[in-house]
C-alpha cells in the first residue's frame, strides 16, 4: 500500500503549507512530552511548561497583552466558531447587551463563518448583514456604515480573503465598530507567515488563527480575545484554557504553532514571495490570451494571485496540472469536489462560468523562480489542449 | 504520491464506479502498460440525499460492506482507495449538472409520458460516453476505458465493432447502442473478455480491496423506497395526469387512478382494480390519462416503432436481426424497414410486453448494430 512520495511543485499555500523543517525536527521531543497537562504529578510537568510557553509566545507574537488572551483550539474553523458563537451566547440575556441583536460580515466570508451567520439568523433570531464585495475585490464601506448602529453587536470580518488574497481595511472598519460599541472580531487565518499582523496595530477585540497554515501542525488554532469580551465556551468540559476551550490540549500541534510564531519569518515575510507573485502575474498575462487577474492593482496578500482563465474548465485544469506534478486549487480547499462554483466569487459578481474557471496560485516561503517558470510552462501547455476543445 | 505519468505509453483515463468491474479494468490497463489516470463521475450531490443505511437507538448495525452499492460517496471512497491501491492517480469528475438535465429531467419527463425510461442509456450517451470523453480529451488521454461487459473486435474489413462481451449473462451491450462509430477507436472495454467468476478471481489474488464487493442492480440515484417516491418527491401533484383504468378491448371503466407513472407495461401488481382473470398494464396513454388492463394475451405483439436511432454498422431491410426490447429480454428475430423518422419493427414471432420508453437495441449475432428508443 505504501507510495513513494514525491514532491510536486506546491502552489496552495493558501489551502496549508508543509511543516517547517523545526517542527518536524521537534516532533520526537514534542511526542516525548505525552502527559497530560491537567495531571497533579511530574508526568505533566513537560506538557504544562509546553502550553504555558505556547501561551506566551502566541499573546508575544500576535500583539495581546496577556497569555490569557490566548485561546488554543482545535484549528481555524473552531477559533472563529468559539468566537462568534461563544460570543453571542455569552451576550444573550444580559442586561447590558439588551437590544444589541445584529451581526455584520461580508459575504465573501470562509464557510465556517457564512454558516455561523445562517444560524445566527435561523436559531437565534439575530438580524445579519452581508456586506458586498466587488469585482475587484473592494468592499463597500458605505453599506457597511448604513448598516452599522447601536443595535450592532459583533462585526466579523476577514483580513484577508482566502480566495482571492484582497486585503480589507480592518483599522477603519474596527474604528467604525468601535464607535457604535460593536465588538470586532477578525479571521486572521490568512495572515501569519504572509503578512505582518498583530492585534494591537488592529485593535481588534477578537481574532482567529490556525498554525497550519504558517508551517506548523495540524489540529491547532488560536483565538485572541481581548480582556473582558464576553465570550462563552463552545466545548464543555474540563478546566482548560480558563474554562473556555474544554478537553486534553493537542500538545504537539500546539506546541508547533508556538514555535512558528516565533519565526522571523512571521514577523516579517519575505520580500522575494511578492517579486515572484508579480513575476508570475506579468508572465501569465504575457503569454496566455483572456486571462482577468481578480483584483489586480487593489491591495492583495503578497502571495495569491486569483485567476479567471476565460474558456477553460478550471476542474480540468486542476487535473491536468496535477498530472504534471503541479499542486494548485480553483478556491477554498474544503469545497474541492463540490460542483457549485465558488459562492466567494458569485458573491462579488462573478458569472457561474467565470467562477468555473478559475485558479488560486499561493506562493509559500520557499517557492522559487525556477518552479514559477516550470510551472507557467505546464499552465500555457494545458491551457492550450483545453482551450483547442473547449 | 508519486504518480508521475511517462508521457511516452498511451495514457488511458478509465471511469471508476468503486465497483468490482471497473477496479478490473483500472488494474488490468496498469499491467498492459498504459498510463492510468482514474476518475468516478459524481453526478448527484450525497450530502443531500440521507444514507439509505437506517439505524434506530439500540438497533445493531448491519455491516454497512454489504448494503447496495452505486450512488453513495462510499463508492467514490472505495475507487480512490483502488486507485491508491494501483498507484494511479485518481480525481473526481463533477456531472450532477449534466446528470440533473439529462439523466434525472429525461427519466422524470418520461414517466411523465407514461414511458418506462432507462436511464443508465442516458447516462452513457450524455455523461459517460460524451462528458467524461471530452475530459478524457482534455486531460491529454488516448483512451476512455470503462468496466462495461462488452467487446471491441476488429472486423475482415478493418473496421472496429462492439461485440457482446464473453460472459454473455453479463453482457452490458444493450446500454451501449447509442455509442457514436467515431468515438469507439478511443474506447477501451478491458473486463469485456471475462468472465465475471474469473474477473472477481483475478480481484482476488490482486487483492483489490472490492474483490467481494456486491454488484450494482437497479437504478444508481433511487433509493430502496422506489421510484415512485422518487418521481413523488420530485415533481410536482398538478404535473401528474390521472385518469381511468379502463378493461380492453370493451373500454369498460374499471377504475380510476391518481397518474399514469404508476404503471408500466406488463404489471400486474397494485392495479388498484379486482378481477377474476389475472389481468396486466397493456397500454398507458398520457394524452387523456388512459391506462388499459387486459388479459395476458393482449400483451404480446409482433411491431414495434423505435426512434431516435443510431447505428454502428450498416444492414438491409431484408436481414433477420436479433432484437432485444428490454435489458433482461433474451432477444428475438425481427426485421427493420425505415419509416419516417425511424424503424418498423416486425418480428417473427409475437413479442411479451414491448415498452414504450426501453430501447430496442439490434444485434448480427453477437455484433450490436446499433438500436432505438421504443415509441
Amino acid at each position: 500500500m505504501f507510495l513513494p512520495m514525491s514532491d510536486p511543485i506546491y502552489l496552495d499555500h493558501n489551502a496549508t503549507t508543509r511543516p517547517s523543517a523545526d517542527v518536524v525536527d521537534s516532533i520526537v521531543e514534542w511526542a516525548g512530552h505525552w502527559g497530560n497537562p491537567s495531571s497533579i504529578h511530574r508526568v505533566s510537568r513537560e506538557p504544562k511548561r509546553i502550553m504555558r510557553e505556547a501561551h506566551i509566545s502566541m499573546a508575544k507574537n500576535v500583539g495581546a497583552i496577556s497569555p490569557l488572551e490566548i485561546i488554543f483550539t482545535s484549528g481555524g474553523s473552531e477559533a472563529n466558531n468559539l468566537a462568534i458563537k461563544g460570543f453571542f451566547s455569552a451576550i444573550k440575556n444580559k442586561a447590558q447587551f439588551l437590544g444589541k441583536n445584529e451581526f455584520i460580515t461580508t459575504a465573501v466570508e470562509h464557510p465556517c463563518i457564512i454558516k455561523q451567520a445562517q444560524f445566527l439568523k435561523d436559531t437565534w433570531g439575530i438580524k445579519v448583514h452581508f456586506i458586498p464585495v466587488n469585482k475587484a475585490g473592494e468592499i463597500d464601506l458605505e453599506f457597511y456604515k448604513n448598516c452599522l448602529s447601536e443595535k450592532t453587536a459583533l462585526v466579523s470580518i476577514m483580513f484577508a480573503n482566502n480566495e482571492t488574497g484582497h486585503i480589507f481595511p480592518i483599522k477603519k472598519m474596527v474604528e467604525m465598530a468601535h464607535e457604535h460599541k460593536a465588538y470586532f472580531h477578525c479571521d486572521a487565518v490568512q495572515t501569519f507567515g504572509k503578512v505582518k499582523f498583530n492585534v494591537k496595530d488592529y485593535n481588534v477585540d477578537m481574532a482567529s488563527f490556525s498554525g497550519h497554515k504558517f508551517y506548523a501542525l495540524k489540529g491547532a488554532g488560536a483565538l485572541y480575545c481581548k480582556g473582558q469580551t464576553p465570550l462563552d465556551p463552545l466545548i464543555n468540559g474540563g478546566g482548560q484554557e480558563r474554562g473556555r476551550r474544554a478537553g486534553t490540549e493537542n500538545t504537539m500541534a500546539i506546541a508547533s504553532m508556538s514555535l512558528m510564531s516565533q519565526s522571523s519569518l512571521v514577523a516579517e515575510p519575505p520580500q522575494l514571495v511578492k517579486e515572484l507573485r508579480d513575476y508570475f502575474e506579468v508572465e501569465v498575462e504575457k503569454q496566455i490570451s483572456n486571462v482577468e487577474i481578480t483584483g489586480k492593482g487593489n491591495l492583495r496578500l503578497p502571495n495569491t494571485s486569483h485567476l479567471i482563465i476565460k474558456n477553460i474548465d478550471g476542474e480540468t485544469l486542476l487535473i491536468n496540472l496535477d498530472v504534471e506534478g503541479f499542486a494548485v486549487s480553483t478556491g477554498a480547499a474544503c469545497s474541492s469536489g463540490n460542483p457549485e462554483p465558488s459562492p466567494v466569487l458569485l458573491a462579488m459578481g462573478f458569472s457561474k462560468e467565470e467562477a468555473q474557471s478559475s485558479l488560486r496560485v499561493s506562493l509559500g516561503w520557499k517557492t522559487t523562480k525556477e518552479e514559477i517558470d516550470n510551472f507557467l510552462k505546464a499552465l500555457v501547455k494545458v491551457v492550450k489542449r483545453q482551450r483547442e476543445l473547449f | 504520491m508519486d504518480y508521475k505519468l511517462s508521457n511516452s505509453k498511451p495514457r488511458v483515463l478509465v471511469a471508476m464506479s468503486g465497483g468490482v468491474d471497473s477496479s478490473v479494468a483500472a488494474a488490468v490497463l496498469k499491467e498492459q502498460g498504459y498510463d492510468v489516470i482514474g476518475c468516478t463521475m459524481q453526478v448527484w450531490d450525497y450530502t443531500k440525499n440521507t444514507c439509505d443505511i437506517t439505524s434506530k437507538p439500540g438497533e445493531v448495525q448491519a455491516n454497512a460492506k454489504s448494503a447496495g452499492t452505486c450512488c453513495s460517496s462510499v463508492d467514490v471512497d472505495d475507487a480512490r482507495a483502488v486507485a491508491d491501491q494501483l498507484g494511479i492517480p485518481f480525481y473526481v469528475i463533477n456531472c450532477e449538472d449534466k446528470f440533473q438535465a439529462y439523466v434525472i429531467d429525461q427519466f422524470l419527463d418520461d414517466y411523465m409520458e407514461g414511458k418506462t425510461p432507462i436511464p443508465c442509456v442516458n447516462c452513457n450517451t450524455f455523461l459517460k460516453f460524451d462528458h467524461l470523453y471530452k475530459k478524457m480529451k482534455e486531460l491529454g488521454c488516448d483512451y476512455l476505458a470503462t468496466g462495461h461487459y462488452a467487446q471491441k473486435i476488429k472486423t475482415e474489413e478493418g473496421k472496429t465493432q462492439i461485440y457482446t462481451s464473453s460472459d454473455t449473462w453479463k453482457d452490458q451491450t444493450y446500454f451501449l447502442f447509442t455509442l457514436k462509430p467515431e468515438i469507439i477507436d478511443h474506447l477501451l472495454f478491458p473486463v469485456g473478455t471475462w468472465t465475471k467468476p474469473e474477473l472477481r478471481k483475478y480481484a482476488e489474488d490482486k487483492e483489490i480491496g472490492v474483490a467481494q464487493k456486491k454488484d450494482s442492480t437497479g437504478i444508481c440515484f433511487i433509493g430502496k423506497s422506489g421510484y415512485k417516491k422518487f418521481i413523488e418527491d420530485h415533481v410536482a401533484d398538478d404535473l401528474y395526469t390521472p385518469g381511468d383504468i379502463k378493461k380492453f378491448p370493451s373500454g369498460k371503466v374499471l377504475g380510476q387512478h391518481s397518474g399514469i407513472h404508476n404503471f408500466t407495461y406488463g404489471q400486474r401488481k397494485q392495479l388498484g382494480v379486482s378481477s377474476n382473470v389475472p389481468l396486466y398494464v397493456i397500454k398507458t396513454d398520457a394524452s387523456n390519462g388512459d391506462v388499459w388492463l387486459g388479459e395476458e394475451e393482449s400483451l404480446y405483439s409482433s411491431e414495434a416503432y423505435i426512434e431516435n436511432t443510431n447505428w454502428l454498422d450498416s444492414f438491409s431491410d431484408e436481414d433477420v436481426l436479433d432484437v432485444k426490447v428490454r435489458f433482461q429480454h433474451k432477444g428475438a428475430p425481427a426485421k427493420l424497414k425505415k419509416e419516417g423518422q425511424g424503424y418498423k419493427l416486425v418480428f417473427e414471432s409475437p413479442q411479451r410486453a414491448i415498452t414504450p420508453g426501453q430501447a430496442a437495441v439490434v444485434y448480427r449475432n453477437s455484433q450490436l448494430l446499433g438500436g432505438g428508443w421504443i415509441r
